[in-house]
């Protein structure tokens, strides 16, 4: 759209600019270079003799060899490209004798004469190239004449009806005319004019109102003449024939420009008379270049504040407008046009300031408006394909967010407005990446972008029923634009009712729809997706705690159906948000009697949901997640913890014994549970006996010696940190039981086969020796130290050279550093390290 | 006169009076050249002075002098015979001697000139005087020509030229000339509007052709000329296009239109409109104007008001200002015009049959009218 602006500027000066050369049917190239070349020879030698002819003043003599020169207008040999600098070159020539002729009449010569000499001349195109110069000057020496030789040359013009000849010849009665147009608004009269009207009495003053008549005129003929070119010739030469009438349509649009340079021509004159006159023959031109080329030239010359007031007028002559004209385009033009145009004015004064502009006036209803005439062309264009349609909705949602920013209702009426016009296509699915899908994911992400808030999209009533008329990757890929969207913005979902509207709008995400696909999708991409999905949950928050909760089952409600590969990733961070949500109530406990009562039934809700993850055969989950409660449950306790409790840990221990085999997963499993456990301390010793007692048990069964060893020696702190009710919730402090375990493992540590991992295994007994030594567990002393460092240093050696030793190595070097620097500056309430053989 | 060297011989020399004042107009000779002579009118005196001056000393005998003043049609296909249509003597002198170079006044008072001066390719109409001094032997004679316009006034009648014509499924048009009667220095303004264009036109003209017709049953010649060309319009319209014509007559050698002159000759007008279209082919239609002759003085009180020259065309009508349009063929200019014809099933009146005529060259056929 911007080279329009430029090329309407520079127009007191028509620029045409051409592309790549253009042969009429009968010459190529070469042969129009020579022609133009020949016929420029004529006008050059023409030209001098009547500039000649001119400074001798003869000025019969001067006429003829301007009508000689202007015969080689008459030619039909050339293509407009060539034509237009023959143009050029001749009303170069053509401005001297202007000039002349003007000095001639201001020293009193009669024009009137020579307005009808030039008349003799027998070919009409020089006669009429000399009758609009001549009368130019006639105009500006009797301006009292000038409505009558105005009306008088734009008739003659219609002697041409040659496309080309006419289409040049109007520009230059146009380009003459250019300064002489009258543009004086009704009842002002300008200085001079009541002598005028005194020495002419009768004579009616010259107002806007005949230039625009003029301009009309000519523009209607200049149209037609243009429209005409298309019919002319072989149907073979369409596509040149196309091209020279893009190139030649500046010279149409001229006359429009000529209208909106005419000053006094104001709303209400626009409105009613240059408008409709302009429409009229877009209209009934029938012609679709014409039409699509002058209902943007309108759009684009006139200002805004003319378009808001003329939309209808305007609009319902688009949808009159011919089967190939692209509609849309010219209505989004539009719209982007007032849709800026509202902007731009309201950020230019500030409201109350005195310079602020009036952005859209509150009479024009603007979105009412056009939503109206859009719907009427749609249902008049009956060939408009769906994607034209949805593009023109989504223009009419860009100006309603635009210009009424607050009205929800209109995003809605679009909306709505597109579900029908579906229903009424019989569209039912849209292929993804199909035009009209495209077109319509452009729609609904507008007020997804706009709003930066899925609560006000939600308040769309009919946002949701357009989602539905994607097919899977449709709303697959929409519903992860809408969960970004939600987590960029970081929006928060309040209600309910809110988190199943839009986990509904999610839906190909939230479960298998019906139409999926069974291709697998990608795991990586899918798990992404439901990575998403799982951040959403962390957005589902309400201010109240009831209200969360009925949040979260509604959720999980949704998240269940998902399937196994789903749930894994969804209803865990329903399990973490429950339990967040049970520390909510904690703290809400001085206001609310009942937080007991709820904190239980979290935690059912809680159980219930890992079993789920559970069944779906998965271990590790549900186990961390028990483990998770577990936690949780032992810093609420709410009434009846315990017991709550250690069915947690105990559905973990079932889930470790049925569910995880594999060795390595065992023994992560079951330090987890030794850490949880070591944490808590929510058991009295009746429950706290067996988990203790399972845990070392479980430890040493471990399958590989060197996880037993491992097991076993992690298995000593819940001897020594573990965590009671009957402790007090101080540590246990089991001295002699921390040692059982760590020589427990020193004794299996002793019958691993593989020396290098028998040694790491020693070095880590060590540090746990060194720790619990630390801690003050009496039942260690130095002696034991010195056995298991000499038992290292005996077996070390042994070790072939290679990373893992190294390693090994590094590590016992560390511990002994480290028990070298306790010796040497001992802590004061430390235990003594006398006697440690390093 | 003198053809052995003796005997006494005179010079005759016509002055008429005003010679010096009086207007002139160009007529062309029998040879073609055009020369200048004093203009008369009907009714108007021819008078003047008839010097004789004698060439040598001694006196001339003579039968009597006589001027007379002649009009004549000379045909020129029988040179023999001129058809004096008016001739008038006067007797200046009875027969005697002359001794001495001798004035005479002549009259002839407000004498008829029925018709213009004309010269045409067949047929020539003049006025002259002749000066006769009779004598015994061989006369002296001696020839003035004059000019004679015949003016008219302005015709009771003057109804527009209105017609639509056509070659069926091809080219129907309505043209219309403001006027059937033209001054000679009128300007004929008028339009054609088109109804159907199925040919590709070329261009457009109006032809101002003179025919003169001489002669009378078997021995009568038609001549046609040419006098003007003038074209209207450029390129194919389409149906619907109306063009304007405005031909000023002035820049053309007319003479007014002559109606069985004596039964001798008649001068006729035609405009002829002509559309060519690209394969050379003309089709053309004739019509004939009455040209008149107008007079100077009431032509000055003819002209509109000082500031509205009455070439201009005014532009709802096509007609000068003033003029009454005797209804505009079919609405005028705007788009919306151009799609209101509705086909030429609506015309009533029978469609005159235009010529068209194959671009070889060859003369005129006319073909035979085609009454839809």
């Amino acid at each position: 759209m911007m080279d329009w602006g430029w090329q309407f500027r520079s127009d007191s000066n028509v620029s045409l600019f051409f592309s790549q050369p253009m042969t009429p049917t009968m010459t190529g190239v070469e042969e129009q270079e020579k022609l133009l070349e020949d016929a420029v020879g004529v006008v050059k030698v023409q030209a001098f003799q009547m500039k000649h002819c001119l400074d001798k003043s003869r000025l019969m003599d001067a006429l003829k060899h301007a009508s000689t020169m202007l015969g080689e207008l008459r030619t039909s040999l050339l293509s407009p490209k060539s034509y237009y600098e023959l143009y050029m070159a001749i009303t170069d020539e053509l401005r001297h004798l202007e000039l002349y002729l003007l000095d001639e009449f201001q020293k009193g010569r009669k024009v009137a004469d020579l307005y009808e000499l030039v008349q003799y001349a027998g070919n009409i195109v020089p006669r009429l190239y000399l009758l609009i110069t001549v009368g130019l000057v006639y105009i500006k020496t009797n301006p009292c004449l000038k409505r009558d030789l105005l009306r008088d040359l734009v008739e003659m013009c219609r002697g041409v009806q040659h496309p080309l000849r006419g289409l040049f010849l109007r520009n230059y009665l146009l380009q003459c005319t250019r300064n002489v147009l009258p543009d004086v608004a009704e009842g002002v009269e300008q200085e001079g004019t009541v002598s005028t009207r005194e020495r002419f009495p009768g004579m009616l003053l010259l107002q806007v109102r005949d230039s625009i008549d003029f301009v009309l005129m000519n523009f209607a003929e200049m149209n037609k003449l243009w429209v005409r070119m298309q019919h002319q010739g072989h149907s073979r030469d369409r596509e040149r024939r196309e091209r020279e009438r893009e190139e030649l349509r500046i010279l149409v649009g001229t006359n429009l420009v000529r209208l909106s340079q005419l000053e006094t021509v104001t709303l209400d004159k626009y409105k009613k008379l240059v408008l409709p006159g302009i429409l009229e023959q877009v209209v009934s031109c029938r012609d679709a270049i014409a039409q699509e080329y002058l209902m943007e030239c309108i759009i684009q010359v006139f200002p805004d504040e003319f378009h808001l007031q003329t939309l209808n007028a305007f609009l319902k002559s688009c949808a009159e407008l011919q089967n190939g004209v692209n509609v849309k385009n010219i209505i989004i033009s539009l719209i982007d046009r007032l849709a800026a145009f509202s902007q731009r004015s309201d950020g230019v004064g500030g409201p109350g300031s005195p310079s602020q502009l009036q952005g859209i006036p509150t009479d024009v209803k603007l979105f009412d408006v056009f939503s109206d005439q859009v719907a009427t062309i749609i249902q008049t264009r009956q060939d408009m394909p769906p994607e034209d349609i949805v593009s023109l909705q989504v223009a009419l949602i860009n100006l309603a967010h635009k210009c009424y920013p607050d009205r929800v209702d209109y995003i809605d009426k679009v909306l709505s407005t597109t579900v029908q016009i579906f229903q009424k296509l019989n569209i039912e699915r849209l292929e993804y990446n199909s035009a009209v899908s495209r077109e319509l994911s452009r729609l609904v992400k507008i007020p997804v972008d706009n709003y930066k808030n899925i609560l006000t999209v939600l308040k769309l009533e009919h946002f949701a029923p357009l989602l539905e008329y994607f097919d899977y990757e449709g709303r697959k890929s929409l519903a992860v634009y809408i969960i970004t969207n939600i987590l960029d913005n970081e929006t928060l979902i309040p209600a309910q009712e809110q988190v199943d509207a839009v986990l509904s709008m999610v839906s190909p995400l939230v479960q298998d729809q019906p139409d999926q696909p069974t291709i697998e999708e990608d795991p990586e991409d899918f798990a992404e997706e439901q990575g998403l999905l799982g951040r959403l949950i962390h957005h589902f928050k309400s201010e109240t705690a009831d209200q969360q909760y009925m949040i979260l089952s509604a959720a999980r409600k949704h998240f269940s159906t998902g399937g196994n590969k789903r749930i894994k990733y969804t209803l865990p961070p329903i399990v973490f948000q429950a339990y967040q949500l049970a520390f909510t109530y904690k703290s809400l406990k001085d206001q609310d009697d009942m937080w007991q009562k709820k904190c239980q039934k979290i935690f059912q809700f809680c159980h219930v949901t890992i079993t789920a993850l559970m069944k779906a055969e998965l271990a590790e989950l549900p186990l961390r997640l028990f483990l998770q409660g577990a936690i949780a449950i032992g810093e609420i306790r709410f009434d009846n913890f315990e017991t709550v409790a250690y069915e947690f840990m105990s559905q973990a221990f079932s889930i470790y014994e049925d569910e995880i085999s594999d060795s390595k997963a065992q023994l992560a499993a079951i330090t987890l549970i030794i850490a949880t456990f070591e944490q808590m301390s929510c058991f009295s010793e009746e429950n706290a006996e067996p988990v203790r007692n399972q845990c070392a048990l479980y430890a040493s069964k471990l399958l590989k010696k060197p996880d037993q060893c491992r097991g076993v020696s992690t298995c000593s702190h819940i001897f020594w940190s573990g965590k009671s009710i009957a402790t007090g919730g101080k540590e246990m402090q089991d001295g002699n039981k921390v040692l059982d375990c760590l020589k427990k493992g020193i004794r299996i540590a002793s019958q691993c086969m593989d020396t290098s991992v028998q040694v790491q295994l020693f070095v880590e007994l060590l540090n746990h020796y060194i720790y619990f030594y630390e801690k003050g567990n009496a039942a260690l002393s130095v002696q034991i130290l010195n056995q298991v460092i000499a038992k290292i240093r005996e077996e070390l050696p042994n070790l072939e050279v290679s990373e893992e030793t190294e390693q090994i190595q590094k590590h016992l070097a560390n511990t002994l550093e480290h028990l070298r620097n306790r010796m040497e500056s001992p802590e004061s309430e430390g235990p003594s390290y006398q006697g440690l053989v390093l | 006169m003198s053809f052995f060297g003796f005997g006494q011989s005179a010079e005759i020399e016509i002055i008429l009076d005003g010679y010096d004042t009086r207007k002139t107009a160009d007529i062309k000779s029998e040879d073609g050249k055009k020369e200048r002579h004093l203009l008369y009118y009907d009714g108007e005196t021819v008078s003047g002075k008839i010097n004789v001056s004698l060439r040598k000393a001694g006196k001339l005998e003579h039968q009597g002098v006589k001027v007379e003043f002649i009009g004549q049609i000379e045909l020129y296909y029988d040179r023999g015979n001129h058809h004096e249509f008016t001739s008038l003597v006067k007797e200046l002198a009875r027969a005697g001697e002359l001794t001495h170079n001798t004035v005479y006044s002549f009259e002839f008072a407000n004498v008829e000139k029925p018709f213009e001066s004309y010269t045409g390719s067949n047929v020539r109409l003049r006025y002259f005087l002749r000066v006769t001094i009779v004598r015994r032997l061989s006369d002296i004679v001696k020839e003035s020509e004059l000019v004679v316009h015949t003016l008219s006034s302005y015709p009771d009648m003057n109804n527009p030229i209105k017609m639509e014509v056509g070659i069926e499924d091809c080219l129907h048009i309505e043209f219309e000339y403001n006027k059937s009667k033209y001054h000679l220095k009128d300007v004929i303004v008028g339009k054609i509007y088109f109804l159907l264009v199925r040919i590709k036109i070329k261009h457009m003209e109006i032809a101002i052709i003179k025919r003169e017709i001489t002669g009378s049953g078997p021995h009568t010649f038609t001549e046609n000329e040419t006098i003007a060309k003038y074209e209207i319009m450029d390129g194919a319209p389409v149906r619907g296009e109306s063009i304007p014509i405005r031909v000023f007559l002035a820049g053309y050698d007319l003479a007014p239109t002559m109606r069985d002159i004596n039964k001798k000759f008649s001068v006729k007008y035609y405009l002829n409109l002509v559309l060519m279209d690209e394969e050379d082919r003309r089709y053309f239609k004739q019509q004939e104007i009455t040209l008149w002759r107008k007079g100077e003085k009431s032509r000055k009180s003819q002209s509109a008001s000082p500031h509205m020259p009455s070439h201009l065309v005014s532009a709802e009508t096509g007609f000068p200002q003033g003029v009454a349009p005797n209804g505009p063929p079919s609405g005028g200019s705007g788009p919306e015009a151009a799609n209101s014809i509705s086909g030429t099933e609506e015309i009533q009146a029978p469609i005159e049959g235009m010529t068209r005529e194959e671009g070889d060259g060859e003369g005129e056929k006319e073909t035979s009218p085609e009454n839809n």
